[in-house]
């Protein structure tokens, strides 16, 4: 029975407080840790990166397809694609369209709020006219509810956005993981600094979104819509994403007439860091589908890491989804650094008491979530 | 030919026995597989040479041995025991092979397998009432051992019981077969000779009372069954797929071939008894098994349920029932030696069989789904879900008694929803919902622990969707051993079915 009641806080959480007072990570720093989030790191780069350059492409070259059939082609389409695709040897597209539907739908930060201005309205309705005029489809329906493709330009808003945010996630992972194999990262307090330097430097990149209709530049975010890249893409993907999610996928069942869920989305907890690895999918975002896509390019030490366990590759989804669950709580980390009132290094008791209340903030949220669970594991 | 299956793993267990110490732990298992095999395939060439269209005893055997005592060494097979020596040539290689190389003293437990292979089979083939019982007490020394050594924390009490149980079974078995052999003046043990009896219904109604219950000790029927929870539970896994498998046929095997092959008239007279007795069977084996938590307990029960069909079958005695008891007892074979391997499976992974700890175990990387898989397809075939060898044991079984025993038959169709309602309670409470976290290090199932239970499964479902394939052997026999009720009609309370020959088209 799910309940809603929520809990006081437990002492449980006292440690990791404390450990993040002094400058650790709400992940526990052990050498097994380090190889577990690094090697995850490694191989979700290189699925961002896949991820990331499809959701671009359908931002700019699905504009207003209706029935894009080959939107994961990422316009190469032949044969042998099409056999791989049916085959299932592909990356699956799907996980990150669900993360780009959640960020959707439950906003937050600059991007939705632009999104309902007149602004942005006027903007898409020029590009939607340059594209469907001459289209006996589109137009009447343009035409029928004035509003559809304007949904639909709001939703492509958002594959470009998160799309220009893995982007930059991917190329951090990365970078991480080779200075890893270089030495130079050694405990999980260097992983979190690596992200949260990584998130600050590329918190004032601008996220901007154009289309190309016959040769011409539609701006549909231009940059004078002040859009960035950590207020507006990074902590509303956090929040969605890694806490919120949706309820409705996985094998747990929610009754939502029984109160189970809650009418307020601000209180869900349907999110990656809650998501229970046993059955995969037991929460929010089907994280089996980003398992799958994971498991391809594991870096060989980590492989050797799973390949020890009991079970050996029997359960490479579940340990992926436990490593994973780790790393995202290190990027979590990082964003708790990241947005902390004043340095942590502070003398200023006020200033303490400001930071402390920040972090007892975010980790009793997350008390509920995996994050006990990887205390010990 | 018949004597290879018998002589040829006494040969097997004589030699593991043998082995020096130094090798045995490495060798045992493997001989004992290479003779498995050949048993395994000499039951295919004994198939191969068997002649469905032919009712009577065929590959006959006769050797004079201790002729004083009336014992001589005759073999034969037909349509009734056909289908069970192939049964224990299936199941004796698939527990070999199901078999850990590193088992406690492995060359006691190899020979055992082998020797109780060979008491079972002589039994199924020993056409000697006296043959048949050294046969018969031959494989329970075996199986006595296999609990006692091999079993659970209980052993000593479960195996002492079972040995109890048997021991009286087979001295009334004995009193019975003396009782024949001596009071129609025939002089001997020869099965074909005894009958032709001619003894008064006054005396042939005692004799088959006490191979009723003789034998209803082994079947079991209620309440005679109450080793056999215990021995299941107890016993190692693979002694309880034997036991379930083929030495519970023991006992309706010779129900039939001792008690209405000798007795047809007596049979129809207490034909009404044995009906209830098969009611009682059904339902109180079914209801208690909706009580167990112990999925072996549950398993057990289940039997003792389903061994009432047969029962039912064999009472009403008619040609197409007598085939569905052969098609039951297969079917049941099958089924439950599928069950007991995969709750075998599930306690050495998981260290328990208690329906109340175990959860989830269908999660698709960290529990055991391909067990869990096959544990749902044999216990929807243990329900008696259509395309599955269950239905077609138990629709035969209904179909042919319900004209001689409706209510009966009504009764126990009651036992397969019952068989339902317990097996869905097990599957839901121990498959279904999120792996438990104490259960979630489970280590690797092997295909050695797979492959047993998927041949099993194939079969279920082969035969299911191809019931011929087993009721061709035993047609004719049933026919034959039918007619043998037809042959006393005029002397009867009921009137057997008449169900027109041939049973397949």
């Amino acid at each position: 029975m799910v309940s809603l009641e929520s809990k006081p806080a437990s002492a449980a959480i006292n440690p990791i407080i404390l450990r993040i007072e002094q400058g650790g990570a709400l992940l526990p720093d052990t050498p097994e840790n380090v190889i577990e989030v690094v090697g995850i790191l490694k191989s979700y780069g290189i699925v961002l990166d896949a991820y990331w350059r499809n959701l671009t492409y359908i931002a700019n070259e699905q504009f207003l397809v209706l029935f894009p059939f080959f939107k994961y082609f990422n316009g190469e389409v032949n044969l042998d694609k099409l056999l791989k695709h049916w085959w299932h040897d592909r990356i699956n597209y799907e996980f990150a369209e669900y993360c780009m539907k959640a960020m959707f739908w439950h906003g937050g930060g600059g991007l939705d709020a632009y999104l309902d201005t007149p602004e942005f309205e006027a903007l898409a309705k020029s590009a939607i006219q340059a594209k469907v005029s001459g289209n006996l489809l589109m137009a009447p329906l343009n035409r029928l509810t004035p509003q559809f493709l304007v949904e639909q330009v709001r939703q492509l808003c958002y594959y470009s956005a998160l799309g220009q945010f893995w982007d930059v996630m991917s190329d951090m992972f990365l970078v991480l993981s080779d200075r890893y194999d270089r030495g130079e990262i050694t405990s999980i307090a260097d992983v979190v600094t690596h992200v949260k330097n990584g998130l600050v430097a590329a918190a004032a990149k601008p996220i901007t979104y154009h289309v190309n209709i016959d040769g011409k530049p539609y701006p549909i975010l231009p940059e004078s819509a002040g859009l960035t890249f950590l207020a507006d893409t990074a902590l509303p993907y956090v929040e969605t994403v890694f806490l919120r999610s949706f309820p409705f996928f996985g094998t747990v069942s929610y009754n939502a007439q029984a109160n189970q869920i809650s009418p307020d989305q601000a209180d869900f907890t349907y999110g990656a860091l809650f998501a229970d690895p046993l059955p995969i999918g037991g929460a929010g975002i089907p994280p089996t589908l980003l398992m799958q896509d994971l498991r391809h390019f594991i870096p060989d030490y980590l492989h050797q890491v799973y390949q020890g366990g009991i079970r050996g590759e029997d359960d490479l989804r579940v340990k992926l989804c436990i490593s994973f669950q780790k790393s995202m709580f290190c990027v979590t980390s990082g964003a708790i650094f990241g947005l902390m009132p004043h340095p942590l290094d502070t003398t200023n008791p006020s200033e303490q008491a400001a930071n402390r209340s920040h972090i007892t903030d975010w980790v009793k949220r997350l008390e509920d979530s995996r994050l006990l669970q990887v205390q010990s594991s | 030919m018949l004597s290879v299956l018998v002589w040829v793993p006494l040969v097997g267990a004589l030699i593991i026995a043998c082995l020096p110490d130094a090798i045995a732990p490495v060798r045992s298992r493997q001989i004992a597989l290479v003779f498995a095999t050949g048993i395994l395939v000499w039951t295919g060439v004994i198939l191969a040479q068997f002649d469905p269209a032919i009712p009577g005893i065929q590959l006959f055997e006769s050797l004079v041995w201790l002729e004083p005592l009336g014992l001589s060494y005759q073999m034969g097979v037909d349509g009734l025991s056909v289908p069970l020596i192939a049964m224990n040539g299936l199941l004796v290689w698939l527990v070999i092979y199901s078999s850990e190389a590193d088992v406690r003293r492995p060359k006691l437990y190899y020979s055992l397998m082998l020797i109780l292979s060979a008491g079972v089979v002589g039994a199924f083939l020993a056409q000697n009432l006296l043959l048949f019982f050294l046969f018969y007490e031959v494989e329970l020394i075996p199986l006595y051992l296999l609990i006692a050594i091999w079993g659970g924390a209980r052993r000593a009490y479960a195996a002492m019981k079972f040995l109890i149980y048997t021991a009286i079974s087979g001295i009334l078995i004995l009193a019975a077969f003396f009782g024949i052999a001596l009071l129609s003046g025939v002089g001997n043990f020869d099965y074909a000779q005894l009958q032709e009896h001619s003894l008064p219904m006054a005396t042939q109604m005692i004799l088959l009372t006490t191979i009723l219950v003789g034998f209803g000790i082994k079947i079991p029927i209620v309440p005679f069954h109450t080793w056999l929870p215990d021995a299941h539970v107890e016993a190692p896994t693979q002694a309880s797929v034997l036991l379930a498998g083929v030495l519970l046929k023991l006992g309706t095997y010779g129900l039939i071939r001792f008690g209405l092959g000798l007795f047809p008239d007596a049979w129809q007279v207490l034909a009404p008894v044995l009906a209830m007795l098969a009611v009682v069977n059904v339902l109180y084996g079914s209801f208690v098994a909706i009580a167990q938590t112990d999925m072996k307990k549950i398993v057990a029960y289940s039997s003792v349920g389903h061994m009432g069909y047969i029962l039912l079958a064999a009472a009403a005695a008619t040609p197409l029932s007598l085939s569905g008891t052969i098609v039951q007892m297969v079917s049941h074979g099958l089924i439950s030696a599928l069950l007991f391997f995969l709750v075998g499976v599930i306690y050495e992974k998981t260290g328990t069989r208690d329906v109340n700890v175990l959860c989830g175990l269908l999660a698709p990387e960290r529990g055991l789904p391909l067990i869990g898989s096959l544990m749902v397809v044999g216990v929807m075939a243990s329900a008696g879900i259509p395309g599955m060898m269950g239905f077609i044991a138990e629709f035969i079984v209904y179909r042919s008694s319900l004209p001689i025993f409706p209510v009966e038959t009504l009764l126990c169709m009651l036992g397969t929803a019952l068989t339902a309602v317990y097996f869905l309670n097990l599957i839901n409470r121990t498959f279904f919902g999120r792996l438990t976290d104490n259960l979630a290090h489970l280590p690797p199932v092997s295909w050695k622990d797979r492959i047993p239970s998927i041949v099993m499964v194939a079969l279920v479902i082969v035969f299911g969707l191809q019931p011929g394939w087993v009721l061709r052997w035993s047609e004719q026999t049933s026919i034959a051993l039918g007619q043998l009720g037809d042959r006393t009609t005029t002397t009867l309370v009921i009137s057997p079915l008449k169900t027109p020959a041939p049973l397949i088209p």
